[in-house]
């Protein structure tokens, strides 16, 4: 190993590219039927009636969350960890056959445990709380993978060439910790296999059943503190990591300001777990809960904005290359809708505005703006950064990405602002009074009203759909696309015509 | 210190996780302490309503209905009293709900029938026209689970003292006694007694029929749970 | 002492020993803008730029486990 050149295996994050890919067109196909069954519900029997129990709206629901978090999103997480991992850290994971074999096991687990997801929800096994429906046994099997792929990123940091550790790092190390001590402690459940031993018996009724060991109020406070949180350290801090690494690498600048960054982390770290109260505003949890998570989540703005306002500084002086290349496009149009969904939640969760948008579509309608301009942009961006690099072949088209880049935006663009535009309305009519102090809308009155916005939802969804179609068609036509040169890559990727 | 910890992994990650966790052990654990008591009228759930809440479950229900009413005069208009913490002692896990595409059923029992409901489940948008909501027929004819509720029923019996079998408090200062069997052959005929009272209610001949054949339609324990709802 | 005044007394005490770490590392990294070895904080920004495989670590783990000029040969 002394004399050796260091050599980068990409063996494992290409796995992850792969699944990254496939389980965002799943759970994004997914998320467009969906969008269009509350446009036209007879599109809850897209396969026929005898298939309705599997094709309709409330039995898909939560396979497109799962999906998108824990499908596209973690996919993502896991393939960029386990390239940019190695190039921080200067070291290469050819070098140890142990990290190597727990990377590869952490891909045949997930995909294991992503293949059992599937099946169960669409039979309808779920615990009902949200990004947590996996019943106990998939639970455990989450807490192996989750464990795998901890050891195999200490283990590729314990044996680093470099000394300090990049702000990347930091924030897939929070990614781990916070992931593993949410999911843990918001499925806390008992099977009832154990329950019915109590009268002697055994194997009544399913296996996989379990109860959840908070009841009530105390469940919904463990649950948003965890939902609220999963976003926190699955659709923020890693993603953060992420643009940390590539918006510099793709660009050639360094980072406008490494100690920013530093303080945004702590910052952020401290108090994200707070705001989860705010998805508890008006409910039965105490008032000062409430009350904390409304205060945090607008303490909330400065460290997420630290980290933004930071990436997009970084591009100072270097405006041309966002008008050049699509690539930086996606980064600096994501780190814009960061901004904007972080001031965006904050606003949501005082407590007057939130009366009105709790329960509507402008929760929806944030959820995407942060997620679909976000975190999608971000993963592709660092995918097809990543492309170039571990096909050794020019990204296959740039005019493609381009037009990707526009058709996508078109799509956020019109995606949130119609959920918008539904929420409030539907906020508005559910606490509207006639002269007499009646209720002035039945409830079906704020269904039908929404029935345009819905089908412009369902047209932004499918546009990105289309998009991420195109992102998927590109990167494919990478691996067959002419290859670069023999020396290493620096920063701007290759793209052809 | 900082810049010790930047080149410490190990004890970096320990700084980040006591600094993750600092929320929780202040906001949450606290509240386990004073554990949630079920306000007077609050019973434990029977066997057929918590074998009808696992349908509720099992269809996503609470993707689009919530089940909390918030204190506004709009929301005690529309759907009853608002939501206070006891009476969700009982709920494991809570099915409060994130958005509203359909309307609250906190107290749903209070307004709709039996009849309603049956109609309703078969067709939404001939009960209430331009209901985006789909139906659920298949619900008519697969059977309820009454051995996972009953197992659920010991289960929280046993590690969570859930009053079955005890005298309930309720609001007019009488008491009730919700039963648990001891049985798996006397859980179901507990849970097909109440179906029966159910189904009497109800028009679809295959579901009084299979009621009449000590079968369970899921629609039947869904109804019972729904009708449990004030 | 019941439970909410162990928390609002926990609560406070902890938040301030917080404040003032924090704000005693923002004073720390702007007033030194060194770290204990003697780096430019901003350097680091270079773990990331400088990551090819002939680059050489911006502080290197100590010399007698990984040889620079092992990595530095190609």
């Amino acid at each position: 190993m002394e004399n050796r050149p260091l050599e980068y295996d990409y063996t494992v994050a290409k796995m992850f590219m792969l699944t990254t890919i496939i389980l965002g067109i799943v759970g994004m196909l997914v998320g467009v039927v969906l969008a269009f069954q509350l446009a036209f519900p007879e599109l809850n029997l897209v396969l026929g009636e005898g298939l309705a129990e599997y094709t309709n709206f409330s039995r898909l629901r939560p396979l497109h969350t799962d999906a998108v978090i824990f499908g596209f999103t973690l996919s993502g997480i896991f393939a960029t960890w386990y390239y940019v991992g190695q190039r921080v850290l200067k070291v290469s994971m050819a070098e140890s056959k142990l990290l190597m074999f727990l990377g590869k096991l952490h891909f045949w687990l997930y995909l294991v445990v992503v293949a059992s997801v599937v099946v169960s929800l669409l039979a309808g096994v779920t615990t009902s709380k949200e990004y947590a429906e996996f019943e106990w046994p998939i639970d455990i099997a989450v807490v192996v993978v989750w464990v795998v792929f901890g050891i195999g990123m200490f283990g590729l940091i314990g044996i680093r060439r470099e000394k300090s550790l990049y702000i990347s790092i930091w924030y897939y190390i929070a990614t781990f910790l916070g992931i593993a001590m949410l999911y843990l402690f918001n499925n806390m459940a008992i099977p009832t296999g154990l329950g019915v031993s109590t009268i002697g018996e055994s194997g009544i009724g399913a296996w996989y059943h379990s109860v959840s060991m908070y009841a009530g109020t105390n469940d919904a406070l463990v649950q948003w503190w965890y939902g609220h949180n999963a976003v926190a350290f699955g659709f923020t801090v890693p993603i953060v990591a992420m643009i940390y690494y590539f918006l510099p690498k793709e660009s050639g600048q360094a980072i406008y300001s490494y100690k920013l960054s530093l303080l945004s982390f702590w910052g952020l770290m401290f108090v994200y777990l707070w705001a989860g109260g705010h998805h508890l505003l008006y409910s039965t949890v105490p008032d000062w809960v409430q009350t904390m998570g409304s205060i945090f989540s607008v303490i909330l703005i400065l460290p997420s904005w630290g980290s933004a306002i930071n990436m997009l500084l970084t591009m100072k002086g270097e405006w041309q290359q966002v008008a050049a290349s699509p690539l930086i496009k996606f980064m600096v149009l994501g780190s814009t809708f960061y901004m904007f969904s972080t001031l965006e939640g904050p606003i949501q969760a005082i407590k007057s505005v939130n009366a009105i948008a709790h329960f509507t579509d402008w929760i929806i309608g944030h959820v995407h703006d942060g997620v679909l301009g976000w975190v999608g942009f971000m993963i592709m961006a660092a995918l097809y950064h990543m492309a170039p690099r571990v096909f050794k072949r020019e990204i296959y088209s740039k005019s493609l990405m381009a037009a990707q880049f526009w058709i996508q935006t078109v799509g956020v663009v019109l995606y949130f602002t119609s959920m918008w535009i539904a929420g409030i309305t539907q906020g508005m009519m559910w606490r509207a009074h006639d002269e007499f102090g009646n209720l002035a809308y039945s409830f079906i009155d704020t269904v039908t009203v929404l029935h345009p916005y819905y089908a412009i939802r369902g047209v932004g969804g499918l546009l990105y759909l289309v998009g991420f179609l195109m992102f998927a068609y590109n990167i494919y036509k990478t691996m067959s696309a002419r290859p670069v040169e023999e020396s290493e890559l620096q920063n701007a990727s290759p793209m052809g015509a | 210190m900082f810049h010790w910890l930047e080149k410490h992994p190990f004890f970096l990650a320990v700084g980040v996780f006591l600094v993750i966790s600092f929320a929780g052990l202040v906001e949450i654990l606290p509240n386990f302490a004073q554990q949630s008591r079920p306000v007077i009228g609050t019973a434990p759930y029977s066997t057929l309503e918590l074998a009808g809440r696992h349908v509720y479950i099992k269809n996503s229900c609470n993707a689009c209905h919530s089940q909390l009413v918030r204190p506004f005069k709009s929301e005690t208009d529309r759907y009853g009293h608002y939501s206070l913490s006891g009476e969700y002692a009982y709920d494991r896990p809570f099915l409060w709900g994130s958005k509203r595409t359909g309307p609250d059923l906190m107290r749903v029992g209070n307004y709709r029938t039996t009849d309603w409901h049956e109609n309703h489940m078969k067709d939404p948008s001939g009960v209430v026209p331009g209901s985006i909501m789909p139906a659920y027929r298949w619900m008519f004819t697969n059977s309820a689970d009454i051995d996972t509720a009953f197992a659920e029923q010991l289960t929280i019996a046993q590690f969570f003292s859930v009053p079955y079998n005890k005298p309930v408090p309720m609001k007019d200062g009488s008491t009730t006694v919700v039963k648990m069997g001891s049985s798996v052959a006397e859980a179901n005929a507990l849970a097909l007694s109440e179906a029966k009272v159910i189904a009497a209610d109800m028009k679809d001949q295959d579901v009084k029929d299979a009621v009449a054949n000590g079968n369970i339609p899921e629609i039947v324990a869904l109804i019972a749970y729904l009708n449990s709802l004030k | 002492m019941d439970i909410a005044q162990l928390q609002a007394y926990g609560y406070f005490t902890l938040i301030t020993l917080l404040v003032i770490a924090l704000y005693g590392y923002i004073y720390h990294l702007y007033s030194k803008k060194k770290d204990v070895d003697v780096f430019d904080y901003e350097s680091y920004s270079n773990m990331a730029l400088k990551d090819g495989r002939d680059d050489t670590p911006v502080a290197p783990m100590s010399d007698d486990k990984v040889p620079l000029e092992g990595l530095k040969e190609k």
